[in-house]
């Protein structure tokens, strides 16, 4: 694949435009709330496409199409079981304690609804969190340049990341936001016609699924067991583990995309934010995993398309490049790479303005330096960005030289966070939890999470304790971790909050279910009420699943 | 210009008029597997998608 002198000039048209809109945005900036968290001003159309976009990462992307051609439409789990219900119950019953409290963060919001403690367990483990995984997409993104286009790994990564932290260190979270939105139509425009064209190309959808074995287009025929269908899981624990847990897990707790929905500028326009985001989330397997499907059909019918091989099958990794190259003609191919690159930069900007919030109110105002004027913590939080754009670097190139701490680290990560969703779910609707009870349940359940690792095997991984029982594919024990993490944290908050002091409820208006005011909305027409919206947004979701049964 | 309707409104008209460029003044260009003068089709799209951001917000100033 090679790129003519149009396509780098619509690379840097977009470096222009993404670091104008930084640099316009610099004058909103004049206080560490406006640079942290866009001083809540933000309209809710800008932040529910920032909301998608900024978990839209070039992993995501590129992950997603390489799923896509090795498990085919099962894939689309991720979107309509693994993110949709989750987003439709932050916005409808979490946001109004998230908002309510006027918490600048989620670490915040523990800090207020139960101690110092979770809060730091919760903001230390989310900051380096954030940092590595923006460092892992980083070389990922490295990696591809290099192998598709012959760009330097190191110029790649260091061009993007400068690139993100002008605009991130320019301005702020409204620029990060700002520029995703950019970024999202980008990549939905440069995206969109490798679909149409692939998938034309294989026959239409008719076409493809006649050339594929079945189970590559439905989601749901195949997975009454695991030996049924590639990805070896089964329905209970794809909706339980992924849909239930981790889902819930991820779209209601991580401040990454929390962080969009607080910057909202109503309450009303919060608890929107991951319901708009919902519309277009469930149609982007459209355009990343489809084209995985249809490259698959493409290589049975011998048109020249072919997948670079990898071990015993392919390197799936490969397959939007490849399809890029083959199908987007100089001048397209051009926006098909900008629109990679602005999938990488709203990723890694989502990572930095999280990091930046997270380290400058949790970490640094809460225990190394208390009570000091505005314009200091505004100053820490500029600072904390370049800081966090050079610890990413640094986790890149980590990552080229041990790739299997990486593997470990996200490991661990994913100990942390399997049982998170528990301490928020009883935190807000149970004015009986407590500190105590919250923080002893989360170092629980990650103790859970690495037991049940130890005891299982999967293809090769875990069982370093002892072999219990074999998983046939680590997504499936990645599922039941999960669940073991989620059910152990769960009890042992309920045990040890009622063993422990509960909070005097005067201290926790606006932070739990029945201490708290909701928001009324039956005056608003239908489009503004969040009740409304999900329900429509349900009903749309089911006939999704329905259709690719 | 800090209204992002603009700035994205000028950012695709801008991508969607090369685009056209390239497909009107260079339409044999094409990709191993395409037949079809993609590049003028996505660049229409990308100038009304434009369009219709700067209608807007002049619509609302």
């Amino acid at each position: 694949m090679t790129l003519g002198s149009i396509d780098y000039f619509i690379i840097a048209l977009y470096f222009v435009f993404v670091l104008g809109i930084g640099w316009l945005l610099k004058r909103r900036v004049a206080t560490s709330e406006d640079f942290l968290t866009s001083g809540r001003s933000v309209p809710v159309w800008i932040t529910s496409l920032a909301f998608v976009a900024t978990n839209l990462g070039a992993q995501e992307m590129i992950g997603m199409c390489a799923s896509g051609a090795k498990y085919g439409m099962m894939t689309c789990h991720f979107y309509w079981v693994g993110a949709i219900p989750a987003m439709l119950f932050v916005g409808v019953f979490m946001m109004p304690f998230y908002y309510g409290s006027r918490a600048r963060s989620v670490p915040e919001y523990l800090k207020l609804r139960f101690d110092e403690k979770t809060r730091t367990f919760n903001a230390v483990s989310f900051a380096v969190m954030t940092v590595f995984s923006s460092g892992i997409s980083m070389y990922a993104l490295g990696l591809l340049f290099e192998l598709a286009l012959g760009w330097s790994f190191t110029a790649s990564v260091l061009l993007s990341a400068v690139i993100v932290l002008i605009y991130t260190y320019l301005g702020g979270l409204t620029s990060a936001i700002y520029n995703e939105v950019l970024q999202f139509f980008l990549i939905v425009l440069g995206s969109a016609p490798l679909a149409i064209l692939a998938v034309a190309k294989a026959g239409g959808w008719e076409g493809m699924s006649a050339r594929l074995p079945e189970v590559m287009s439905r989601a749901w025929k195949y997975t009454g067991s695991y030996s049924a269908n590639p990805m070896g899981v089964e329905i209970f624990g794809l909706v339980v583990g992924l849909g239930f847990v981790l889902s819930f897990g991820y779209w209601c707790t991580n401040f990454l995309v929390v962080q969009r929905a607080l910057a909202a500028n109503s309450m009303s326009a919060a608890r929107r934010t991951p319901l708009i985001a919902a519309f277009p989330k469930m149609f982007i397997p459209f355009i990343v995993i489809v084209p995985g499907v249809a490259a698959m059909a493409l290589m049975k019918m011998g048109v020249g398309y072919a997948l670079p091989p990898k071990g015993e099958g392919y390197n799936y990794d490969l397959a939007l490049t490849t399809l890029m190259g083959q199908f987007y003609p100089s001048g397209l191919l051009g926006v098909g790479l900008t629109a990679l690159m602005a999938s990488f930069m709203s990723g890694m900007a989502g990572n930095v303005t999280a990091f930046n919030t997270v380290w400058t109110y949790d970490i640094y105002q809460g225990h190394i330096r208390k009570g000091a004027p505005d314009s200091h913590y505004l100053w820490v939080g500029r600072m904390s960005t370049i800081v966090a754009v050079a610890l990413s670097i640094g986790a890149a190139y980590l990552a080229t030289l041990y790739n299997n701490i990486m593997d470990l680290l996200q490991l661990v990560f994913g100990f942390v966070n399997a049982p998170l969703f528990a301490t928020f779910l009883l935190g807000m609707f149970w004015k009986r939890a407590t500190g105590h009870g919250a923080f002893t349940g989360l170092l629980a359940g990650t103790a859970a999470a690495s037991l049940t690792h130890g005891l299982t095997l999967a293809e090769g991984k875990g069982a370093w304790l002892g072999n219990l029982h074999q998983f046939p594919s680590t997504m499936a024990q990645n599922f039941w971790i999960a669940i073991f993490a989620w059910t152990t944290c769960c009890l042992v908050t309920i045990l040890v909050s009622l063993m422990s002091r509960a909070k005097p409820v005067a201290e926790l208006h606006n932070l739990v279910y029945g201490v708290t005011e909701i928001p009324r909305t039956g005056d608003a027409p239908w489009y503004e009420r969040p009740g409304t919206l999900a329900i429509l947004i349900a009903v749309i979701c089911i006939l999704l699943n329905v259709w690719f049964w | 210009m800090d209204d992002l309707r603009v700035s994205s409104g000028l950012f695709f008209s801008l991508l969607g008029l090369i685009l056209c460029a390239v497909g009107i003044f260079s339409p044999a260009t094409r990709a191993p597997l395409t037949e079809v003068n993609v590049n003028l089709y996505t660049g229409i799209v990308m100038v009304v998608f434009g369009g219709v951001m700067l209608w807007l917000a002049r619509r609302r100033v």
